[in-house]
């Protein structure tokens, strides 16, 4: 059982290491060749886990192998967009201003259903709304809207806004994030000095969540309390 | 990222190359040894008798050399595969203690028979790939 327990964790933290290697890609974000790829390497990984009999290196050889195959068939994608259209496909107009393109639905094998599922995931529930729809490669589908039904923006409605910036987490779940306090421009003592006089709390362990962005926008929320925002607050 | 990518990919073909000839050469080398003394075994086995000092000292370096080469062999090939040459090497031991000359023999034309057709089992030949 011992060699079962040290093999399956062997096999995990290889099969981990090369999902780093591969990049960070999701299922539904998978080209053909990667989901395949992905398929296989889980039930490779499974085999000498299970069984003592096979040596480990009968696991790790495939899944290595595949790997170089994967890294070698990324390149030649790269390379060559002959080659990366047969192994990944093209994307398929499948509405445009005339409507649904019937004989790319056959083509792409998929249902008027399939496609009105997709816009609804969209945001869109009317196939009126839909200047074009393309079919990508990873099987995702990407909407145009009509100008007329498309969601305004500040740019359109020529509204002033300040310019968008990423909150930073200052604390979360009790911890204080040391590494992100100078992307924020801020110090430990700022942070304990804001959650004693805005929510009461004496250490950060009684803190929830708090962000800070460049504009000075504050979430704050502790373990016990609701949230609260603040808007304007002046770093130290 | 990408470098590190890169390195460990080519660190990976380097260990499959590595992997690849270190197996052709304890697999062959550890088979080849047990059929040599199998070879010299059979060459001992001319009379009736098999309790002779020389048939003894030649068993149990055949089972030396094995113990020592599968140990080697489990981390390469599936032990299902090689563990039948133990076991027949385990039958010779008793064989030769009872002087069983037929069975004695039919075992040591077993390991050798092992030994053969894992040998042409071994490498990348069309015929091994499909």
């Amino acid at each position: 059982m011992l060699t079962i327990i040290i093999r399956a964790i062997v096999i995990y933290l290889i099969v981990l290491f090369l999902f780093r290697i591969m990049g960070k890609r999701q299922l539904g974000q998978m080209q053909p060749f990667e989901l395949v790829l992905t398929l296989i390497i889980a039930d490779l990984a499974t085999i000498p886990m299970a069984e003592v009999a096979v040596p480990v290196l009968h696991g790790i050889v495939p899944l290595f192998t595949l790997v170089i195959l994967h890294f070698i068939l990324t390149v030649v994608t790269r390379w060559s967009p002959a080659i990366s259209s047969f192994l990944s496909g093209k994307p398929v107009i499948v509405i445009n201003p005339k409507g649904i393109d019937y004989n790319a639905m056959k083509k792409l094998n998929i249902s008027v259903d399939d496609i009105l599922e997709s816009m609804r995931g969209l945001g869109y529930f009317s196939l009126e709304d839909v200047e074009y729809a393309i079919m990508e490669t990873n099987g995702k589908l990407s909407v145009l809207p009509k100008a007329e039904k498309a969601p305004a923006t500040n740019e359109s409605v020529k509204a002033k806004v300040d310019p968008a910036t990423i909150p930073v987490n200052l604390i979360s779940e009790g911890k204080l994030m040391k590494n992100n306090l100078p992307v924020a421009e801020v110090d430990e003592s700022f942070v304990a000095d804001f959650i004693k006089d805005k929510a009461g709390a004496k250490s950060f362990k009684e803190v929830l969540v708090m962000t800070i962005d460049k504009n000075g926008s504050v979430f704050l929320q502790t373990k016990k309390g609701q949230r609260q925002t603040f808007e304007n607050v002046r770093k130290a | 990222m990408k470098i590190f990518s890169e390195i460990m990919v080519g660190l990976m073909f380097l260990f499959l190359i590595g992997i690849s000839i270190g197996e052709d050469y304890v697999v062959t080398a550890s088979l080849k040894q047990s059929m040599n003394d199998c070879l010299y075994l059979e060459s001992l086995v001319q009379g009736e008798s098999l309790l002779t000092e020389e048939i003894s000292l030649a068993v149990d370096d055949l089972e030396y050399h094995w113990a020592n080469n599968e140990s080697g062999m489990c981390f390469l090939v599936n032990h299902k595969n090689i563990q039948e040459i133990g076991t027949e090497i385990s039958k010779i031991k008793a064989y030769q203690l009872e002087n069983e000359l037929t069975e004695f023999r039919a075992s040591i034309e077993s390991i050798k028979s092992y030994s053969q057709s894992y040998l042409h089992f071994m490498g990348a030949s069309l015929h091994n790939v499909f």
